[in-house]
């Protein structure tokens, strides 16, 4: 289970990094040992925002 | 994906990105890597350099990262290294960022791929002296119904007419197709508006967000590359615009400055 503590603030840089880190950048092929080429990685990046809503949102209900 | 000929067992080398071969390693001194127990590195050949780490194969193999990929926290603490190394050369030197997880065998295997790769000098240069500034525009639904009703005098009383009554319910009919269509039109000309203040632009699909409040719609979702010298005008453009767009329920969000992610993707998203 998460013990971050994130602010509202911080999942908005989150979804920002992810954004950029798991969806641009240059793509390699070639000698990679391990290859995340098989890895949808926009599709974790849509899966870990999904997950860090939602724990937002438990924390807010929790607050509340 | 399963072991067999490709399964090594020990270590990789992470490549977060590419700097210029002169850039001094220190610049890496004080952040963590994606492994946070080992330095980050740079690996030079010829013009230019890797910025490396080295990752155990029991994290990152194969097997290992699909399985971490799975694992939300996981993942948000990689992306989070991944853009900490890449961020300390913003404002510093200029970097050609690799998307996450470009993992080779060794030392040997980065050099070949820095020698095959000679586009990535030119690249260099052309982000030389300049910074990725992100800018995301939204608009308030409720702000917009508000100001739709005063413009056709629809009053916020209880109706009570019929003909009120069937005013109010056309004004809410409309009011998702008047959001859309003024979204649109505020998304190409803020956008237009910006890249005129930039070097170079790239508009993304703009997403719902779901840590912003429910009445607020992301109609802008722009990447600037701004020169390190024309930044304070960027600013000045953007402030001018959000301040000429108050009235109408829209607000603008600058990020950054970030390295160059959005300016060295090989192909477009679709969209």
């Amino acid at each position: 289970m998460s013990t971050r503590t994130a602010t509202l603030a911080e999942q908005v840089t989150l979804i920002e990094l992810v954004d950029r880190v798991l969806n641009k950048g240059v793509v390699l092929s070639g000698d990679i040992t391990l290859s995340v080429a098989g890895v949808d990685l926009v599709y974790v990046g849509l899966r870990l925002l999904l997950t860090s809503v939602a724990s937002l949102e438990e924390r807010a209900a929790g607050e509340e | 994906m399963t072991g067999g000929a490709t399964a090594r067992p020990g270590s990789g080398l992470y490549v977060y990105g590419v700097v210029r071969a002169d850039t001094p390693p220190d610049l890496f001194a004080d952040v963590r890597g994606v492994d946070p127990t080992r330095p980050v590195a740079v690996l030079a050949e010829g013009e230019v350099a890797a910025v490396v780490s080295r990752v155990s194969l029991d994290e990152f193999g194969a097997d290992a990262i699909a399985e971490n990929l799975r694992v939300a926290d996981w993942v948000a603490a990689k992306v989070r290294a991944h853009d900490d190394v890449l961020g300390a050369t913003v404002g510093r030197t200029a970097v050609v960022p690799f998307r996450f997880g470009a993992i080779y065998g060794g030392e040997e295997s980065v050099r070949t791929m820095l020698r095959e790769r000679a586009d990535l000098a030119d690249r260099l240069e052309t982000l030389s002296g300049r910074m990725e500034l992100g800018v995301k525009g939204y608009v308030d639904r409720e702000q917009v119904r508000a100001l739709l009703a005063r413009e056709r005098g629809v009053g916020d009383d209880a109706p009570d007419t019929g003909r009120a009554y069937m005013e109010r319910r056309r004004l809410d009919r409309e009011l998702e197709d008047e959001v859309r269509e003024r979204a649109m039109r505020w998304a190409t000309a803020g956008h237009e508006r910006l890249a005129a203040a930039a070097d170079d632009a790239r508009s993304s699909p703009a997403r719902q967000d779901e840590a912003a409040p429910s009445s607020s719609m992301m109609f802008l979702n722009g990447a600037y590359l701004v020169r390190e010298e024309d930044a304070e005008r960027f600013r000045t453009a953007l402030g001018e615009l959000a301040e000429s767009q108050r009235a109408d329920g829209v607000t603008y969000e600058l990020t950054g400055p970030w390295p160059a992610y959005s300016f060295v993707g090989e192909e477009e998203e679709p969209g």
